[in-house]
C-alpha cells in the first residue's frame, strides 16, 4: 500500500552543523544570567575544539533523510480539521490564521547515531553530551533544507509558507505524534516508529506542521 | 502442491501485480484511513484492481493486507478484526482470479493458469529492541497472528514486503516458516544509496533472508527501476533463490498540486526488460505502477528466456548491515570476549558489569577485528540469559557479526534467534550428539557453522584421520540441509611443546581442507604456543604459515602487535593488499600503538585512551597540556586537584598512583578528589563551567577513585559507601544520559548507587527500595508523557509506606511538575542531585 507522501533525502556530506547551535544544546551562550554569558562566551572556546572534533564521527553515522504530504485543512469553530481529526490548539491555530493547507513532515538522522550515542556513553559521557547536541544540530538541519525545499515549492505557486510547529510547542500537544504518524507512517517511508510514550525512535527525529498561506 | 509456485518459477517468468495505493487515493480513500478497512466498505473497487492486474498479465496477486496486523486491527469479532479484514482481502483476491479466467475464456484472451494469491505483510511500524521499544519475539507473535490467518485462508505463499530493517524482516520470516509451510518471499526496500533505512546492504539481505530459508528475495519500493539496477545486480550476483523486483514508478512529485510519477508504461517496460536481462526473475510494480505498466512489461519480457538459476558458492556471515565473506582475505576473530584465564571478565559476568563486556569488544573493533567471539560461559550464571543479553547489547553498540561460541544449545538458540543478522556457529564437531542438536538450528537460523574436527574417539593424530572426520561432517550437515559453504573447518592446532610435530599435521590439514575439499577452515591459532615462553612469537608465525597454508580465518586477539604484524605483512606479501597501502598506514599507526603519548584530556583523545587504565600510558607525568579552563580554578591548586578540574582522565589516575605512595586513601579523596570536584561543581551551578566540563572532570575523578579502589581492594579495604540511593528512568523513557551523568557523579561522592536502568516499571523501584532498605531513590524523565509514569512510581513508593525520599529530574521537570506529582525535591540539573544526596545522608 503506498501513498502520496515524498521522501527528501539529503547527503551527509552536504549537512551544515551550526556549532554554535551544539554549543547552546550544552549550555554555553544564553539560558544563564547576567556575567555568566560573559563567562559562557570565554568558556566557549574550549568547547568550541571539542565540539569540532566530535562533528565528523557524527556526518560519518548519520543518514538524513525526512518525509512529508500535503493536506488540506479546515476551521470548524475554535478547532483545526487536520487530516487526522481535529485539533485544538490556540497556539497552532494563530500560527495557521488564513492557512488553507499544510505540510506534514517527519525528518531524522536515523538509527545509527542512536548506536554511537551508546557507544561512547560506555568510555565517555563528556563525549556523548557532545555528540548528542551535535545530533540536535545535525536533525535541525535536515528540517532546515526540507523547509528551504518547501519554500521553493510554495513559493512556485506564488505561496509562502508560515513558521513550522511541532508537537509539544504551546498547546499544540504530544498526542497530536499519534495523528502525525496515521498520516505519514514516517517509519515506512524513512523509519521512526513512535513509542506508547510518544517517543520517536530514532532518538534525533522530528515531526512539524507548517501552514501554506 | 505448496511449492507449485516454486515449481514455476524454476522454469519461467512470474509477474507480481502493481501499485495500489494511488490507484484506492484516485478512488477515494482518504488521508490517514487504512486501506484495508476497503476489502469490506469498497470490495468492488478492491476486485476490479486485481482483476485489471490479471488481465495485464500478472500471476501473483497481493492481498491488500500491507498493514493487516493486530496492532491496527484487533483479532476477534467485529467487522474490522484482522480475521475479518485477511479473510475478505483473500475473497477479493481469489474472486477476482475466477472473474478473469471467466473473462478470458469468453473473450478467448490468453492469461495462463499460473495464478496465486499472495498474503502481503508490510512492516509494523515499531522499531525493534534494542534501538527501539518492540521486542523482537512480540514482532515474531505479532505477525504470526496474521501469517496464521491468511494460511487458514488459503494464500499460496506469503510475501514480506518494503522491509527496511532486516531484522523486522526476520521475525516476519521466522513466523511465517513457524506457523506455516507456505513458500516466503521477502522485497525489502533500499534507498538511494542501496542500503536499507537501518543500514544493512544487498549482500547482507542475501545471506540472512537465504540463511532463513526464503524461497525467494529482491528489492520493492523506494525507488524507480533505474535507481534498482545496482542492486539488482548484486542480488542475482549473491543470491541462490530467484531475485523479486517490484519498483515504483520513479520518485513521486508534486504537480499543480498533484502526486505524479515519472515513469511512463513505456519507460517501464525498458527498465524491466533491462532487470530481466540482470536475471531477475519474478517482477511486478510498487507505488505508482498500474495495471498499464504492468501490461507493457509482460508483455515485452514473457516471451523472453530467463537466465538460468545458479547455486551460489559464497561462504558469508552478515551483521545487521554488511557481510563478511570467506575465502578472500584471512577473517580476524576476536578472542577476547571470554572468561577463559581471565580473572577480570569473569567478575564482570559475576557482576553483571555490561560496559566491561561491551568495552572488550569495542576495543577488539578499534583494532580491526572483523567479527567478535562471543563466550559468556562461567559456571555460576544463567549462561543463557547471560548470551541472549550480551548479543543484544553488543548489536547496540557495534556492527561488526558475531560468532556465537557456547556448549550450551540452549543458549545457542536463543543468541542465534536474537541475533540481527547470520551469525558464526561456534562449534560442533563429529560427535553424532552435537551434530544431532547444532545442525538443526543451523539450518533453522542460518549460520556459518565452526566444525572441529574431533568425535568420540578424540583428536586423529593424522591429517587424514581429521579429513574422515570432515567428510563425516560434510555429510552429516547435508542431510539437516545445511550446506558445506555453511561450515568453516577448524582442523585444531595442538600444542607443539606436547606434540613435536603437531602444527605439521595442521598445516596439512589445511591444505586438504583448501585443495580437495574446497572447503573453509577456521583456527584457534594461539592453542599451538601453549606450555612455551613469549607464546606470541610463536603464534604469529604459525598464523602466518597458516594463511599461506588456506587459513580462511583466526580466532584470535587483536590487541597483538606480532599477530597484526603478521597478518599485514602477510596480506602485503601475498599481494592481496593492493600497492602494501594497508600495510603501511598500519606501520604509520605503529608507534601511536606501542607508546601511547599521555592524554592530553581532549576530546578528540577519550576515544582511544578511555580504554581500561591498565598502566600503559608511559611516564611524563608533569608534563600534560594543561590550557583546558578549569573555570572554577583558584590558587595553588596540587597537580592531581588540577587534573581532575581540567579533566584529565589518564593524568588524573597516574598522579593519584603517585599520590598513593606517600598518602593515606582517604587523605587522597577528602584532600584533593572531592574538593576538586566541589569546585567544578560550583563552577557548573555559577554558569562558569558547563556540561562537557563537568563530565570530563567526572571521569577523571573516576579513574582517580578506581586507582584507588584497586589500591584498597589489595589491602583488604573499601571506601566507605555515604548510603544507598537508587536511580532509574522511568517506565516508558528510554533516555538515560542525564540518569548516567547523576551516577557518575553520586559515585564519586563515595554513594552507594543502585542503576536500574531505564523504562523501569514502579513495581521494579518499590522492591529494590524495600528490599535494599533505601533511603534516596532518583528519578529521570524527558517527555511531559513519562511524568505521569514518575507520578505512578512515587505514588506506589508512599503506597508502600517506604520512608524514602524521591528526588526527580529531567528535561521536561519543572518545580511545579515535581510538587504536584509529590516529589520530595526537584533537581535542576545533576548537581542539584548530589547537593540534595548531601542533604538527605547529612
Amino acid at each position: 500500500m503506498e501513498y502520496p507522501i515524498k521522501k527528501f533525502a539529503v547527503d551527509a556530506k552536504e549537512i551544515i552543523l551550526n556549532r554554535r547551535e551544539s554549543l547552546r544544546y550544552l549550555g554555553y551562550f544564553g539560558n544563564n544570567t547576567g556575567d555568566g554569558e560573559a563567562a559562557g562566551e570565554s568558556r566557549g572556546f574550549e568547547a568550541e575544539a571539542m565540539v569540532a572534533a566530535c562533528e565528523p564521527e557524527v556526518l560519518e553515522v548519520i543518514r538524513p533523510v525526512a518525509c512529508y504530504g500535503r493536506f488540506a485543512i479546515e476551521r470548524k469553530g475554535d478547532a483545526l480539521l487536520f487530516p487526522y481529526g481535529e485539533v485544538r490548539s490556540g497556539d497552532l491555530s494563530k500560527n495557521l490564521e488564513g492557512c488553507k493547507e499544510i505540510y506534514l513532515f517527519a525528518a531524522t538522522i536515523g538509527t545509527e547515531f542512536d548506536r554511537l550515542i551508546k557507544r561512547r556513553s560506555i568510555t565517555d559521557l563528556a563525549g556523548a553530551a557532545i555528540l548528542q547536541a551535535i545530533g540536535a544540530t545535525a536533525v535541525e538541519n535536515v528540517c532546515d533544507r526540507l523547509n528551504g525545499y518547501l519554500e521553493a515549492e510554495a513559493k512556485a505557486e506564488g505561496r509562502k509558507l508560515r513558521p513550522r510547529y511541532s508537537p509539544g510547542y504551546g498547546d499544540y500537544g504530544l498526542e497530536n505524534q499519534k495523528g502525525i504518524f496515521q498520516v505519514l507512517e514516517p517509519y515506512r517511508y524513512i523509519g521512526i516508529s513512535l513509542t506508547e510514550s510518544l517517543l520517536m525512535l530514532p532518538e534525533k527525529s522530528v515531526t512539524a506542521v507548517i501552514g501554506i498561506e | 502442491m505448496k511449492d507449485w509456485i516454486l515449481e514455476v518459477a524454476k522454469e519461467k517468468f512470474l509477474f507480481f501485480d502493481g501499485g495500489c495505493g494511488t490507484i484506492l487515493q484516485a478512488a477515494g480513500l482518504q488521508a490517514g484511513e487504512y486501506p484495508e478497512t476497503w476489502n469490506r466498505k469498497r470490495p468492488e473497487v478492491i476486485t476490479k484492481l486485481h482483476y485489471d492486474y490479471l488481465m495485464a498479465g500478472a500471476n501473483i496477486l497481493k492481498t491488500n493486507t500491507f498493514g493487516a496486523n493486530c496492532l491496527k486491527f484487533p483479532e476477534g469479532a467485529g467487522e474490522d478484526s484482522l480475521e475479518e479484514v485477511i479473510r475478505l482481502a483473500v475473497k477479493n483476491a481469489r474472486d477476482a482470479i475466477a472473474m478473469a479466467r471467466e473473462t478470458a475464456e469468453k473473450e478467448g484472451i490468453d492469461i495462463g493458469e499460473d495464478h496465486f494469491v499472495a498474503l502481503d505483510m508490510g512492516p509494523l511500524g515499531k522499531l525493534l529492541k534494542p534501538l527501539g521499544d518492540l521486542d523482537f519475539e512480540e514482532a515474531v507473535e505479532i505477525f504470526k497472528k496474521t501469517v496464521k490467518i491468511g494460511a487458514e485462508q488459503g494464500v499460496d505463499l506469503i510475501l514480506i514486503e518494503t522491509m527496511n530493517d532486516i531484522y523486522e524482516a526476520k521475525a516476519a520470516i521466522l513466523a511465517a516458516k513457524e506457523n506455516s509451510d507456505l513458500p516466503v518471499f521477502l522485497t525489502t526496500a533500499y534507498d538511494e544509496s542501496g542500503k536499507l533505512l537501518t543500514g544493512a546492504d544487498p549482500k547482507t539481505v542475501v545471506a540472512v533472508a537465504e540463511g532463513l530459508g526464503v524461497d525467494a528475495l529482491g528489492v520493492n519500493c523506494s525507488l524507480g527501476p533505474k535507481q534498482m539496477m545496482g542492486i539488482v545486480e548484486t542480488l542475482t550476483r549473491y543470491a541462490s533463490v530467484p531475485v523479486i523486483v517490484n519498483p515504483n514508478a520513479g520518485i513521486p512529485r508534486t504537480e499543480n498540486g498533484k502526486t505524479v510519477f515519472d515513469v511512463t508504461p513505456a519507460d517501464f517496460k525498458e527498465a524491466m526488460t533491462e532487470i530481466a536481462s540482470l536475471g531477475a526473475r519474478i517482477m511486478g510494480g510498487c507505488c505508482g505502477t498500474t495495471p498499464e505498466h504492468i501490461g507493457e512489461m509482460v508483455k515485452a519480457v514473457k516471451g523472453l528466456a530467463p537466465k538460468p538459476l545458479t547455486y551460489k558458492e559464497d561462504t558469508l556471515i552478515a551483521s545487521y548491515t554488511h557481510a563478511v565473506e570467506f575465502g578472500k582475505r584471512p577473517v580476524l576473530i576476536g578472542e577476547r570476549i571470554n572468561p577463559t584465564g581471565k580473572s577480570k571478565f569473569k567478575q564482570a559476568l559475576r557482576d553483571h558489569n555490561m560496559d566491561y563486556i561491551l568495552q572488550e569488544g569495542l576495543t577488539q573493533q578499534e583494532k580491526k577485528a572483523d567479527v567478535l567471539d562471543v563466550n559468556v560461559g562461567l559456571p555460576e550464571i544463567d549462561e543463557v540469559a547471560m548470551m541472549e543479553e550480551v548479543v543484544m547489547e553488543l548489536q547496540a553498540v557495534t556492527d561488526l557479526p558475531l560468532q556465537i561460541d557456547t556448549t550450551n544449545i540452549e543458549a545457542m538458540e536463543k543468541a542465534l534467534r536474537r541475533y540481527n543478522g547470520k551469525a558464526m556457529i561456534n562449534s560442533v564437531n563429529g560427535k553424532k550428539e552435537i551434530m544431532e542438536a547444532v545442525f538443526p538450528l543451523a539450518k533453522k537460523y542460518g549460520g556459518l557453522v565452526v566444525a572441529l574436527t574431533l568425535d568420540e574417539n578424540g583428536i586423529p593424530a593424522t591429517a587424514k584421520g581429521r579429513m574422515e572426520i570432515v567428510e563425516k561432517i560434510y555429510k552429516t550437515a547435508e542431510t539437516y540441509g545445511v550446506a558445506k559453504k555453511d561450515i568453516i573447518i577448524d582442523p585444531l592446532a595442538m600444542s607443539i611443546s606436547a606434540e613435536a610435530d603437531s602444527a605439521k599435521v595442521t598445516l596439512e590439514s589445511l591444505r586438504l581442507i583448501r585443495d580437495c575439499y574446497q572447503g573453509k577452515s577456521s583456527l584457534g591459532v594461539s592453542n599451538i604456543s601453549f606450555g612455551l615462553p613469549r607464546r606470541e612469537f610463536v603464534n604469529a608465525t604459525f598464523f602466518a604459515l597458516a594463511m599461506e597454508n588456506g587459513l580462511n580465518a583466526a580466532i584470535m586477539n587483536p590487541s597483538s602487535v606480532e599477530m597484526m604484524k603478521a597478518y599485514h605483512t602477510f596480506l602485503a606479501l601475498s599481494a592481496i593488499d593492493e600497492n602494501c597501502s594497508e600495510y603501511i598506514s598500519y606501520v604509520t599507526a605503529l608507534p601511536e600503538m606501542t607508546e601511547k603519548a599521555p592524554g592530553s584530556g581532549g576530546i578528540g583523545s577519550v576515544g582511544s585512551s578511555a580504554a581500561t587504565g591498565d598502566g600503559s600510558a608511559a611516564g611524563n607525568v608533569d608534563g600534560g597540556a594543561g590550557k583546558n579552563a578549569s573555570g572554577a580554578a583558584g590558587g595553588a591548586n596540587s597537580p592531581l586537584k588540577e587534573a581532575i578540574m581540567k579533566g584529565l582522565k589518564e593524568r588524573a589516575g597516574l598522579l593519584t598512583k603517585e599520590a598513593l605512595q606517600t598518602k593515606e586513601a582517604m587523605e587522597i579523596i577528602d584532600g584533593e578528589l572531592i574538593p576538586a570536584l566541589d569546585e567544578v561543581g560550583k563552577g557548573f551551578e555559577n554558569k562558569t563551567v558547563f556540561l562537557p566540563q563537568l563530565l570530563m572532570s567526572a571521569e577523571a575523578a573516576g579513574c582517580a577513585f578506581d586507582v584507588i579502589k584497586e589500591k584498597m581492594a589489595s589491602g583488604g579495604n573499601d571506601r566507605e559507601k555515604k548510603g544507598k540511593i537508587v536511580i532509574a528512568t522511568v517506565k516508558g523513557d528510554i533516555h538515560d544520559i542525564g540518569k548516567n551523568i547523576v551516577k557518575v557523579l553520586l559515585e564519586n561522592y563515595g554513594y552507594d548507587v543502585i542503576d536500574l536502568g531505564k523504562d523501569v516499571t514502579p513495581e521494579r523501584i518499590v522492591e529494590t527500595v524495600k528490599a535494599e532498605n533505601v533511603p534516596l531513590v532518583g528519578l529521570s524523565a524527558l517527555m511531559t508523557t513519562t511524568v505521569p509514569a514518575m507520578e505512578e512510581t512515587i505514588k506506589m513508593l508512599r503506597a508502600a509506606g517506604l520512608p524514602c525520599k524521591v528526588v526527580v529530574g529531567g528535561a521536561v521537570l519543572t518545580q511545579e511538575y515535581a510538587d504536584m506529582i509529590g516529589a520530595d525535591k526537584y533537581a535542576k540539573d545533576a548537581m542539584g542531585a548530589i547537593r540534595y544526596a548531601e542533604e538527605v545522608f547529612g
